[in-house]
């Protein structure tokens, strides 16, 4: 399954974002397939190449969740009207928590 | 505090081993999300923006020193070291990764704690006034009635798929602690006499669609709850929406019914029960849980003399004994709450450290209890007069004695877009820079009792509706909005707010508040009345104008 996100134009760049499941971390596909904590290593997708590397996450239930389209930028960046949410999750909440609040 | 018996202990531990051997399957792919996100749900585990959150229960806020110190623990092993009170007095975790869930459940296990019904299609934890067993003001200690609820709701196999959630809320004071009329069912004990009795108030609830409870009944004796709470449901589990989520709760059908003929099937299918299907609790049933919240054995020694002294010579200590200290029923005792605001933090969190000292401080002076609140604070229930000097150091030292209980910066948030995968917008940081805008502790008891309370979303997790402010974050086309709401209130005279006008860029939000309370402070015919009552004197109209002046 996937989250209910905003829906995106098949021209327009998308990371494939996910949750992995044994920690439930946000993760993101690299351009190699594989999957990386760290947002810049995100790869950009378009079109049927994108869908193709979607139905390819579906298929890796055990090790990640719920993956979706994420809009970015051509180089990767972040970008459209998630931008705020899909910031947070690739670098923690806004204000500080536990023993450093 | 109510003791497991072995049955208890046991189905906690099964349900553990079950979980385990779910997560396991999980883990190996064997189960998929689809399938294993309802049974997750069914043990607290959500998947929020950044990893699992687990929720934990706490019976109608119970916790004791034992309890609450486990509570740390589990954050510090399984977590980040901190931990989030909440409005349904529960706690959650942020950081949990799956793969610890079922030990971190085991750990709490071991102290009768569970995270069982904290989601899902069910009904969820029973809460309760924060004082109760020690306020001035109630007819009878609550706690009783929430564990008898508890124990009745707890793996119901009628009531395990309803149509949505289901939230009870139990209250046995005249002054409403408990928010009853924004519950799916609201309960006020009464008596008639020495006949101890229930007003059933139903169909409140917040969300996207605010609406009060309404009263079906005015005393359903004491022996007959049971059977009557099964009718409610009984009609809710029948006729409840199961075809649209947002039109699910109960409060809809009420709606739709109309309370009249809801009330007419409710007494008809109680009428209908038949007699050997009847609970007909037991008064010796009754008497045996009533027994476990038996009053402490309070200390006699009038500590007045020391407790003025020590006013008298610390300033800060006098005004913290002000505000954060609620009447006791036994005399020498006051409740203490312990603030978990401070000014620029996140409201309702508590650190590993700051539970462990909280926990202590209940086992040394405070006969070993503590209750979280709705308004995400804890309270220490009993402590002597005597002790309160040493309680207030303690709890100064470890950053949980802001005297702001009830006062403006005493705000409910939850914890929005900053964690949570449903939230439009973030709450934490709209409440902090308000905070900030009245963080002179004089200025606030200027004030007086104001609650602003803030949700980052329509499902209303931070009250907003019932927030005498109240601060609804949205997201208009990726940016974050904030509407303002004026007139709600959670107590005996329970209030959906009103939306003021439109809605404010997150900057805006504290200078708006600033000249709404500026107005009020001109309005009010005295410091006496606070700013609900003047708003309910004059209307809203004053506040619109001066909301909407310069922004």
């Amino acid at each position: 399954m996937t989250s209910v996100r905003p829906k995106l134009k098949p021209e327009t760049p998308k990371a494939i974002t996910a949750w992995e499941t044994a920690t439930g971390k946000s993760v993101w596909m690299t351009e190699a397939g594989t999957w990386s904590d760290d947002v810049s290593k995100a790869a950009a997708f378009t079109g049927e190449i994108a869908e193709a590397r979607l139905g390819e996450a579906l298929k890796q239930e055990g090790q990640v969740t719920d993956p979706y389209f994420m809009e970015v930028t051509e180089s990767g960046g972040i970008t459209g009207r998630e931008t705020i949410r899909e910031t947070i999750r690739a670098t923690g909440p806004t204000v500080a928590y536990g023993a450093s609040a | 505090m109510y003791r497991y018996d072995e049955f208890d202990a046991r189905i906690v531990k099964d349900r553990v081993e079950q979980f385990r051997g779910q997560v396991n399957r999980r883990l190996s792919g064997e189960l998929l999300e689809d399938e294993f996100k309802p049974l997750r749900l069914q043990n607290g585990v959500y998947l929020q923006l950044h990893a699992y959150m687990l929720r934990v229960a706490i019976p109608y806020g119970q916790l004791n020193g034992a309890k609450l110190r486990r509570l740390a623990e589990v954050s510090t092993k399984y977590d980040r070291g901190y931990g989030h009170f909440t409005t349904r007095q529960n706690i959650q975790y942020n950081w949990v990764g799956l793969k610890g869930i079922p030990d971190a459940l085991n750990d709490l296990a071991e102290v009768e704690m569970h995270a069982i019904q904290t989601s899902g299609n069910c009904i969820r934890n029973v809460t309760s006034d924060h004082f109760a067993g020690a306020a001035a003001d109630e007819v009878m200690d609550p706690r009783p009635w929430c564990e008898i609820i508890r124990q009745w709701s707890t793996f119901h196999p009628e009531f395990a798929f309803l149509p949505r959630k289901f939230k009870f809320a139990v209250t046995a004071a005249a002054a409403d602690r408990a928010a009853i009329a924004v519950h799916d069912i609201g309960l006020r004990i009464v008596k008639r006499g020495e006949a101890v009795g229930f007003e059933v108030y139903v169909g409140g609830g917040q969300g996207r669609t605010p609406l009060l409870a309404v009263l079906v009944n005015d005393f359903v004796p004491e022996a007959e709850l049971l059977d009557y709470l099964e009718a409610i449901m009984r009609v809710y589990n029948r006729h409840g929406r199961r075809d649209n989520k947002y039109k699910a709760r109960i409060k809809i059908l009420v709606q739709e019914l109309g309370p009249e003929e809801f009330t007419r099937q409710v007494e008809a299918e109680y009428a209908a029960q038949h007699p050997h299907e009847k609970i007909d609790l037991p008064q010796a049933e009754i008497d045996r849980i009533h027994a476990y919240f038996a009053p402490p054995a309070f200390d006699a020694e009038d500590g007045t003399a020391a407790f003025e002294a020590a006013k008298a010579a610390e300033p800060d200590f006098a005004q913290w004994a002000e505000v954060n200290l609620h009447p006791h029923k036994q005399a020498g005792h006051a409740s203490v709450t312990v603030s978990l605001k401070p000014i620029g933090g996140a409201a309702g969190d508590a650190t590993d450290r700051q539970m462990e000292i909280v926990a202590g401080l209940a086992e040394r002076y405070a006969y070993d209890d503590i209750r979280v609140s709705h308004a995400q604070n804890l309270v220490l229930p009993h402590v002597p007069v005597k002790h309160l000097y040493a309680v207030w150091q303690a709890l100064d030292a470890a950053g949980l004695a802001t005297p702001n209980e009830s006062l403006i910066t005493d705000l409910i948030v939850c914890p929005g877009l900053d964690y949570c995968n449903l939230a439009n917008a973030r709450s934490i940081p709209v409440g902090q820079a308000v905070q900030k805008v009245f963080a002179d502790p004089k200025y606030q008891r200027e004030i007086g009792r104001l609650h602003i309370n803030i949700s980052g979303c329509i499902n209303a997790c931070g009250h907003h509706h019932v927030g005498h402010i109240g601060i609804l974050g949205v997201d208009r086309k990726g940016e974050e909005f904030y509407q303002i709401s004026l007139g709600g209130r959670a107590d005996e005279k329970a209030a959906i707010g009103a939306i003021a006008g439109p809605a404010l860029k997150g900057e805006d939000v504290p200078g708006a508040v600033k000249r709404i309370v500026d107005t009020y402070m001109s309005l009010r015919t005295s410091p006496d009345e606070l700013f609900i009552d003047t708003l309910e004197r004059v209307g809203a109209d004053p506040f619109k104008e001066a909301l909407y002046a310069a922004a």
